[in-house]
């Protein structure tokens, strides 16, 4: 009787040491499918480095579990993004999945999503019908039925009157144009010029020769910063003098490396700051440039941190023994969750509100300007 | 053992493996990863199927195939979304319309030649994927459309992998069987015979032209109707599905199978689809190994890995094609 | 009417970088008769070989063209020696000019253009690299209504420069003179004395020496430099051969600038969006009516 007491005894002292020293907290994984070859990797690319930096951050602050990302590459390919899916929801241990980048791969894995119950939050997918499909996807960008309003009533509020659009061809792109029109017609503005390209246009000559023939006062612009930069750079070829804005999707510090001196005066809203005094800001900007040369991280890494971080925290109020419906309901429950990219709450309709801020480039920096 | 009784042997061994060994082991496996793999392979199977008709054994280099495939892919949504048409009315009417157009665009350019042809169905295929991005107000250009799932096929909830593997793998095997008949076949036989010498086969009396544009259209029937396997089954599609780069791949698996064999491209399929999901832990440099198991099997295995002569003499012995003799003096030919 | 001069000046320096790649393309294909797909990726190489000369050394633009040269060279020899020369397994014409090799070489150059697209997308990210701004070659000229760059001047010296220099090396070297033959008739070629392989080889050299230049300048030219930069230009080369009646080099540097100016016009009347379909809607127009290419038929191989 002695000995069997004894026995238990070491056995409990056995088991709390091994789970106060031997590290062995139980591991919550989360899956990220994102694009890590193929022509959009270098956006995929910027992801797994902010997760791995938020994901780090979580682990050492001493939880009571340890989180694990799982990172698989989908190319931006619709059948690969499926399959990944798939993978994830049969891995029992994954309770919640965050991406992918692209919109179409982003609504096409919903689809497994939905059906299987995995909440999903993607960092960038801008399709109006995203957060439609079922009450497991979430997104962590504003979208454009917030930001449009915004950069037509500033570049209202700046004296334009006629203004031209030109977005890329894709779902983003689309809602660019109409929700900015929309609200600038409204105001009493003047949409002079509205046209799509192909993404990835090598040349943009024909396009801005065509923009300044109908003498807009100013464009408002829906690209990412790689065609930004090439926009940019064509103007000036041409000689082309029209005040440029543009969507927080250009907000990239490679918008001005690549575009040098050309980007000057281009102004555009963003939600992320680099050069925000806030710690929190700071200590990302730190760690991100730590692992990337030294340079300013852009609006999507930033967003890829916070939607981790949300996740994670989500993850932190559904533990212990987080399951997805748990995650889900603790994502639906954010609010006012103090990001990089300011404050994230959730709606009722999984959409988020976020502060957004004008910027404009100046002597090759962004700076936060008032009008 | 007679040809015959080898013939229903080989048959029913093949269609044991797709119908029973391989659900079952799906099954056994319990993983929904593994059944998507399943029917990707087989839907690009079909695909693969459907141009060795027209490249492998029509001898036309086709570089624009992506795009049927997104025609059957683009009409089956609609045809789903719109009117509310079911997967039993999807699938043939998203071939047919495949197939229309395959024939309207083959009409003027038949009469093109070895590489003239290749750009001609390279422009096709880009034109066609530019309507589908740029015609905003059917396609719903780059928004893609989505299918509300909830797909019944004959009482089967398509929701659940079990019931869509069933109807893919049926679906894809009735497909390769009338491909296989038809490429073993005296019309395969013409085929064959205007890919080796067309001005020959003009002068013993094929129609050539004629018999491309049916080519053209077949092949194009069942792109069209893989597009609508993969628009049912993925429940969103969108016009980057369906770029030069998707033409390109199911080129690469009719070659690396062995040009002009059906089993080859079948093969090849299954080896381009399930190679690079094998090869994930090899992470960024997965898609060079894909490179490289392309070029090695080029350099290495330049007859594809089933090769032509091999595939027809085993279709021709084992598999009722058009040769086989039912005793002495009986008539050979179309069966 | 401005509006108009513009946009045909657009078209044509954007035809003029069609040209470049075209020039290199149709040399290939002239001789051997097989689509290259791994020129798009030489052309990148260069690409981005004069980007790392320029990072580390800063020499004037001459130099980087030079040194480019010699890697476009080098890669050159690689490219046939790995993709081409394991399939020209007998010396008969039957199998230097059969289907069997055409598909087998597409095949294996399509392969080797996705290890090498792949290797330098690991090695550099597939972002665009940042082009210092002293390397560009996009200073504005106001000529008139029209405004142009240097870019424009330098990319039509050079292709002046090619295509009289190859012209000169067709006409007047011994290599030039094989180059032909083998073009020609291989066999034929090969009965006089003339050493195939080695000739195949040069080929390669010349055709990738032009093809990385073309990738080094349009680089410079738009600042835009990234793993996946030589698809589009690819398939427009390919297009343009085609119009050009596939052997003929002057024909395919005049459709490429015909291909440039109606991208660019076409741009004034459509959405921009359109104006791909333009270019093969004109390829298919060509090719329906003009079945052997505008400037086919008539002109030698080469």
């Amino acid at each position: 009787m002695k000995t069997k007491l004894f026995a238990a005894a070491v056995a409990a002292a056995a088991a709390f040491a091994g789970s106060a020293f031997a590290q062995d907290k139980p591991v919550v994984k989360l899956g990220y499918q994102l694009p890590l070859t193929g022509n959009t990797a270098q956006y995929g690319q910027d992801f797994r480095t902010a997760a791995e930096i938020a994901l780090a951050r979580f682990n050492s602050a001493g939880k009571p579990f340890k989180v694990e990302i799982v990172f698989e590459d989908s190319r931006s390919d619709a059948k690969e993004g499926v399959a990944i899916a798939r993978k994830f929801v049969d891995d029992k241990a994954i309770v919640g999945v965050l991406g992918d980048f692209t919109s179409g791969v982003s609504m096409a894995s919903a689809q497994v999503y939905k059906e299987a119950g995995m909440p999903q939050l993607s960092q960038t997918a801008s399709h109006p019908d995203y957060a439609k499909i079922s009450p497991w996807q979430f997104r962590n960008i504003t979208t454009q039925a917030q930001e449009g309003p915004y950069n037509a009533d500033w570049m209202k509020a700046r004296g334009y009157k006629k203004v031209a659009i030109i977005a890329e061809q894709t779902d983003w792109g689309q809602t660019v144009v109409s929700n900015f029109a929309d609200e600038f017609k409204k105001a009493g503005g003047q949409v002079v010029f509205s046209e799509f390209f192909n993404r990835g246009l090598a040349d943009f000559r024909p396009l801005i020769a065509k923009i300044a023939r109908e003498k807009p006062d100013a464009i408002y612009t829906g690209f990412f910063y790689e065609d930004a930069a090439q926009f940019l750079k064509q103007m000036k070829q041409l000689g082309v003098t029209i005040p440029v804005h543009s969507t927080s999707a250009a907000y990239n510090q490679q918008l001005i490396q690549l575009a040098g001196a050309d980007a000057e005066g281009m102004h555009l809203t963003a939600t992320f700051l680099p050069s925000n005094p806030d710690p929190k800001v700071q200590d990302f900007v730190t760690a991100w440039k730590a692992k990337s040369n030294g340079v300013d991280p852009g609006q999507f890494p930033a967003q890829a941190f916070d939607a981790v971080n949300i996740m994670l925290a989500a993850v932190e109020r559904a533990s212990p023994n987080p399951t997805r419906e748990k995650v889900r309901d603790e994502l639906a429950k954010t609010k006012a969750f103090p990001g990089v990219t300011g404050e994230t709450t959730f709606g009722p309709d999984r959409e988020p509100a976020k502060k957004l801020a004008k910027t404009v480039v100046r002597n090759g920096q962004f700076v936060a300007v008032e009008n | 053992m007679s040809d015959r009784f080898r013939a229903r042997l080989i048959a029913i061994g093949f269609l044991a493996l797709v119908f029973v060994a391989a659900p079952a082991a799906l099954t056994a496996f319990g993983k929904s990863y593994y059944w998507q793999v399943a029917d990707l392979a087989l839907i690009f199977a079909l695909l693969a199927g459907s141009m060795h008709l027209v490249t492998g054994v029509a001898g036309l280099l086709q570089l624009g195939h992506a795009a049927f495939y997104g025609v059957g892919a683009y009409a089956a949504a609609l045809l789903a979304t719109k009117a509310g048409l079911s997967l039993a009315f999807t699938l043939p009417l998203a071939g047919l319309s495949a197939a229309t157009i395959a024939v309207l665009v083959a009409l003027p350019t038949m009469r093109l030649v070895s590489i003239y042809f290749a750009v001609a169905t390279l422009a096709i295929g880009q034109m066609l994927y530019l309507i589908m991005l740029n015609w905003v107000e059917v396609t719903k250009g780059p928004n893609g459309i989505m299918l509300f799932s909830g797909m019944k096929f004959a009482g089967l909830d398509l929701s659940r992998p079990l019931p869509t593997y069933l109807v893919v793998a049926a679906t894809v095997c009735v497909s390769l069987f009338v491909l296989h008949r038809l490429s073993h076949s005296y019309y395969g036989n013409a085929l064959r015979a205007l890919r080796e010498d067309d001005q020959c086969a003009d002068a013993m009396g094929v129609d050539t032209v004629r018999l491309k544009i049916e080519a053209f259209g077949v092949s194009g029937f069942f792109a069209g109707v893989a597009g609508a396997l993969w628009a049912h089954t993925a429940g969103f599609i969108s016009p980057p599905d369906f770029s030069f780069q998707t033409s390109i791949l199911i080129l690469a698996m009719v070659v690396v199978g062995g040009l002009g064999s059906l089993p080859g491209a079948v093969l090849g399929a299954f080896i381009l689809i399930l190679l690079p999901e094998a090869l994930r832990p090899f992470g960024d440099f997965r898609n060079i190994a894909v490179g490289v198991v392309l070029f090695a099997s080029i350099l290495f295995v330049p007859k594809g890995l089933i090769g032509e002569v091999s595939a027809l003499d085993f279709a021709r012995r084992q598999l009722a094609g058009a040769w086989r003799r039912d005793g002495a003096g009986a008539e050979i030919g179309w069966r | 009417m401005d509006f108009y001069l513009q946009q045909l000046a657009i078209g044509l320096s954007v035809g003029m970088t069609y040209a470049l790649i075209a020039i290199g393309f149709t040399l290939i294909f002239g001789v051997l008769n097989v689509v290259n797909f791994a020129h798009g990726e030489v052309y990148t190489i260069g690409a981005f070989a004069g980007l790392l000369v320029v990072t580390t050394f800063a020499p004037p633009l001459l130099a980087v063209l030079l040194a480019v040269l010699a890697v476009g060279a080098f890669v050159g020899v690689g490219l046939e020696r790995l993709a081409f020369r394991p399939f020209r397994r007998f010396s008969d014409e039957a199998s230097l000019k059969s289907r069997a090799m055409r598909e087998s070489t597409l095949m294996s150059s399509l392969a080797l253009s996705i290890i090498a697209r792949e290797a330098l997308e690991i090695a550099f990210g597939s972002r665009f690299q940042s082009v210092p701004v002293a390397a560009m070659i996009n200073q504005p000229i106001a000529l008139g209504p029209v405004t142009i760059t240097n870019g424009d001047l330098i990319i039509l010296g050079v292709a002046a420069l090619m295509l009289i220099g190859l012209q000169y090396v067709l006409r007047h070297t011994q290599v030039g003179l094989s180059i032909r033959a083998v073009s020609n008739n291989p066999l034929g070629a090969k009965y006089v004395g003339v050493d195939v392989d080695r000739t195949i080889v040069w080929t390669f050299a010349v055709g990738s020496m032009l093809g990385a230049v073309a990738g080094v300048l349009v680089g410079f030219y738009y600042g835009a430099i990234f793993a996946n930069m030589g698809f589009t230009p690819g398939v427009k080369a390919f297009v343009a051969m085609v119009m050009g009646g596939l052997s003929s080099i002057p024909g395919a540097v005049v459709c490429a600038l015909l291909l440039g100016v109606c991208e660019s016009l076409s741009t004034a009347f459509v959405s921009s969006v359109w104006s791909d379909m333009v270019a093969y809607g004109f390829l298919i127009v060509t090719l329906i009516f003009f079945p052997r290419g505008i400037f086919g038929g008539a002109r030698e191989r080469v």
